[in-house]
């Protein structure tokens, strides 16, 4: 693409989301989405081939009506309230059709069948952006009317994700499906005490961008895209090993790595609001999350997997360059004993 | 504790800096090092604990368990200098960090004081173990041993750090120096009896309990000698820390929650001893035999008195020390003939006397043999339990009787009899593996004079 163009599309998709988390009338909150929306697309077709199309077309349409509905939970609100400002919603029906409209743009079950397709169809850089920029606008509004949002319907919606987040990547071999599976859990686990301590949420996310940044940064390192190819990578550059094993344990939750955080910060507020079954059985279902990153360790780099001889006089002609990893998998896995910074998102 | 803590983790720019030639010799003598200082801990003046900050602290039942896991990183680097001989230099550097980092998570679970920050510790020991399970143990089984372990431990510690939250909330503070002082009894709910299924879960997972102890056998066998060494003599012996630290919170339901793990541990201890009487893997023998063991320890906690405290303290640095050098001895005859069937490598005693010494002197710790501290632990554990219920002497004695018949039956085996043919060309002992066993025999030998120091904080 022309670099003009994809600077101004690029800058497009950031002025959406800023748009979307600076406004304070509704109105200019959906022309934030829709501006995101149209402008992403152009990136996630970079590559011009069927699967992209359709993989953009999915996305469209799902996004589209997202932000079909969440005009309609606005104007419901409009019509309650007599006002376009931004506080918390004053109609239980806007409240939770706008929930769903935001958990429809997250990828929250059981709005969530988009994520693994539209991943799968598109880059690593796309795929990167799709599931790390694309999640700010939507969690900001929702911790911007997060007093009014229906708690029964967020946590079943944040209980199903973790599920079938769980479940969902216990079957894939593709590198993007397993990370689309992972973001659904991780919204799960963010919207889960969105009502208790959206502060939390906001700490989830971090964490969860930084972690998801450092893999994708990692994949397209190795250039790798199926669990096959990223098994190849100890022969080509084996420190790569070492540090995906890193940042797929923290994503898994294990202390003492940063991912083991805001498991720890959200289960504590659950059992903080006498909630105890709940947090058991999110910690526990984030296990099977952490079981499939540990397949992915195994065939990366806990075993040295058998590959064919000329894989191990592979030169590197062109050595990728990408940047800030060495600062990414350090926050990545690192972090924990920062807990108590969490007081600076306040 | 700083002084034993920030040493051993500068162990890792030692090992990363250190020339190829000077790796082992590095970090062996400074780990022997930091284990002297551990000692100074042994004197422990009063009944209370020595507070050396408000996060570490160390009393009369983790002073020894400190002491061991700091005397048994020298003897894991010895250990493994030959099975790592053909590896790259920066592999055997990675290996050493990995001992490193788990030695220091070690030390500060053994010494921490809130009960968050052991938990932590507690999960964070497991992943270098599975690490060094996974990427340096020898047969393909090893990567269902690793998930194995890791999926058993961490199902069992995630309810207990829900439960660990909860009573910070109830009680404000989880700081183990004030929970002594505090103690009030749990009032009596069906809330408070999961509270105690999940407090207990995890150390009875990691003990391990009978019906939970299908990870142990795996990950033992399948982990390379200083792995197994490092399971079988610290990691076990968290559980029984952690249980014996967190049972002081969770009266009166212990009195009737007990009973089931009780007659878990009782049949399941006389289970793992016979089903040693049929192994024929090496390693799989003394695995099932830590099981069988660590079951005298649940049952000794859970009776909770006086004397069953001092058994199971004096049960578990024992059983550290004897089952680590079982260990040894078995990766000894690995490496010579690269299998752990035991009736591949018979008759050693004419082949190795000395090592047929060690092996010996190991068998008759093993067995309880008076008057080694092995016995001392085993004898607190049977008399408490005969107090608390007399039928139990039956499965005590019968327990006692089988452990000495696997004991003496993988001794016969390995070291008596007509060597086969197949191993007459085999190296003799180094002086290396001779120095491991000493120095593991030698502590053994020296607290059976004075085991006050092991007897835990009811003496």
């Amino acid at each position: 693409m022309n670099p003009l163009i994809f600077t101004t599309i690029l800058m497009t998709v950031l002025l959406g989301t800023m748009i979307v988390m600076m406004s304070s009338h509704w109105l200019m909150i959906w022309i934030g989405f829709e501006m995101n929306l149209l402008a992403i697309i152009p990136i996630l077709m970079k590559k011009y081939n069927p699967r992209t199309m359709e993989a953009s077309t999915k996305y469209f349409l799902t996004q589209a009506t997202a932000s079909m509905l969440l005009m309609m939970a606005i104007i419901i609100n409009l019509m309650h309230s007599g006002q376009w400002t931004i506080t918390k919603v004053f109609n239980p029906t806007a409240s939770i059709i706008m929930t769903s409209a935001l958990a429809m743009k997250l990828g929250l079950t059981p709005f969530h069948f988009w994520v693994p397709e539209v991943t799968q169809g598109i880059s690593l850089t796309s795929g990167l952006i799709l599931l790390t920029w694309q999640k700010l606008a939507p969690m900001s509004i929702l911790y911007q009317i997060s007093p009014s949002i229906n708690l029964n319907i967020l946590l079943t919606m944040a209980v199903l994700s973790i599920l079938v987040g769980g479940w969902g990547g216990l079957n894939q071999t593709q590198l993007r499906k397993i990370m689309a599976y992972s973001s659904i859990a991780h919204m799960g686990w963010m919207t889960a005490v969105l009502v208790y301590s959206p502060t939390l949420t906001m700490l989830n996310m971090l964490i969860y961008i930084m972690m998801t940044l450092t893999m994708f940064m990692l994949f397209i390192h190795s250039s790798s895209t199926t669990t096959l190819s990223l098994s190849h990578t100890w022969n080509k550059t084996p420190l790569t090993t070492t540090l995906i094993l890193i940042t797929l344990l923290s994503m898994g939750g294990l202390p003492p790595l940063s991912g083991f955080m805001p498991k720890w910060m959200i289960i504590q507020e659950l059992t903080k609001n006498s909630s105890i079954i709940l947090p058991t059985l999110m910690a526990i279902m984030a296990l099977l999350n952490l079981y499939f990153y540990m397949r992915l360790t195994y065939s990366t780099s806990l075993t040295m997997f058998p590959s064919t001889n000329n894989m191990k006089m592979k030169w590197q002609f062109e050595t990728k360059r990408i940047t800030l990893l060495p600062p990414l998998i350090v926050m990545s896995s690192l972090l924990l004993p920062l807990t108590p910074m969490l007081s600076i998102l306040d | 504790m700083l002084k034993i803590i920030i040493p051993t983790i500068m162990l890792m720019p030692l090992t990363w800096l250190s020339k190829k030639n000077m790796i082992w010799i590095n970090t062996t003598t400074y780990s022997l090092l930091i284990s002297l200082i551990s000692l100074s801990l042994l004197n422990q003046p009063s009944n209370n604990s020595l507070n050396f900050s408000l996060m570490f602290f160390s009393d009369p039942l983790s002073a020894p368990l400190l002491v061991l896991t700091t005397w048994l990183l020298p003897l894991m680097l010895m250990a493994s200098q030959h099975h790592l001989s053909k590896e790259p230099l920066i592999r055997k550097k990675l290996y050493i960090t990995m001992l490193t980092m788990l030695q220091t998570f070690l030390i500060m679970t053994f010494t921490a004081t809130e009960l968050i920050s052991f938990y932590i510790l507690f999960e964070a020991t497991l992943v270098p173990t599975l690490i060094i399970i996974t990427r340096w143990g020898n047969q393909t089984e090893r990567l269902n041993a690793g998930l194995y372990f890791l999926f058993y431990t961490l199902m069992g510690s995630l309810p207990l750090l829900v439960a660990l939250i909860s009573i910070q909330n109830l009680t404000g503070s989880l700081n183990f120096l004030l929970i002594q002082y505090w103690n009030q009894a749990l009032p009596d709910s069906w809330s408070n009896i999961f509270l105690w299924l999940a407090c207990m879960m995890a150390f009875m997972v990691k003990m391990p309990l009978y019906g939970l102890h299908l990870w142990l056998p795996k990950a033992h066998v399948e982990a390379p000698i200083a792995g197994s060494m490092v399971l079988a003599a610290i990691l076990l012996k968290l559980g029984g820390y952690g249980m014996l630290r967190i049972t002081t919170m969770l009266n009166p339901q212990t009195s009737f929650m007990a009973y089931p793990f009780l007659m878990l541990s009782l049949w399941g201890m006389i289970m793992t001893s016979s089903i040693c009487l049929r192994q024929t893997d090496l390693k799989s023998l003394i695995a099932y035999s830590s099981v069988s063991h660590m079951a005298l320890v649940i049952v000794a906690v859970l009776i909770q008195t006086p004397w069953s405290y001092m058994g199971a303290t004096a049960l578990m640095i024992a059983h550290g020390l004897t089952s680590s050098m079982l260990f040894c001895l078995a990766n000894s005859n690995y490496e010579r003939t690269h299998s752990r069937t035991m009736i591949l490598a018979r008759g050693l005693q004419t082949l190795l006397p000395l090592m047929a010494a060690w092996w010996l002197l190991a068998s008759l710790t093993n067995l309880a043999l008076p008057p080694s501290i092995n016995l001392i632990g085993e004898l607190f554990v049977v008399m408490s339990s005969f107090s608390w219920s007399n039928i139990t002497i039956i499965l005590m004695g019968a327990n006692i009787t089988i452990t000495a018949l696997y004991s003496l039956y993988m001794l016969i085996t390995t070291q008596r009899g007509k060597y086969t043919h197949h191993i007459n060309n085999i190296k003799p002992s180094f002086t290396r593996e001779n120095a491991l066993m000493a120095l593991h025999m030698t502590p053994l030998l020296l607290l059976s004079l004075n085991p006050k120091i092991i007897l835990g904080f009811t003496y």
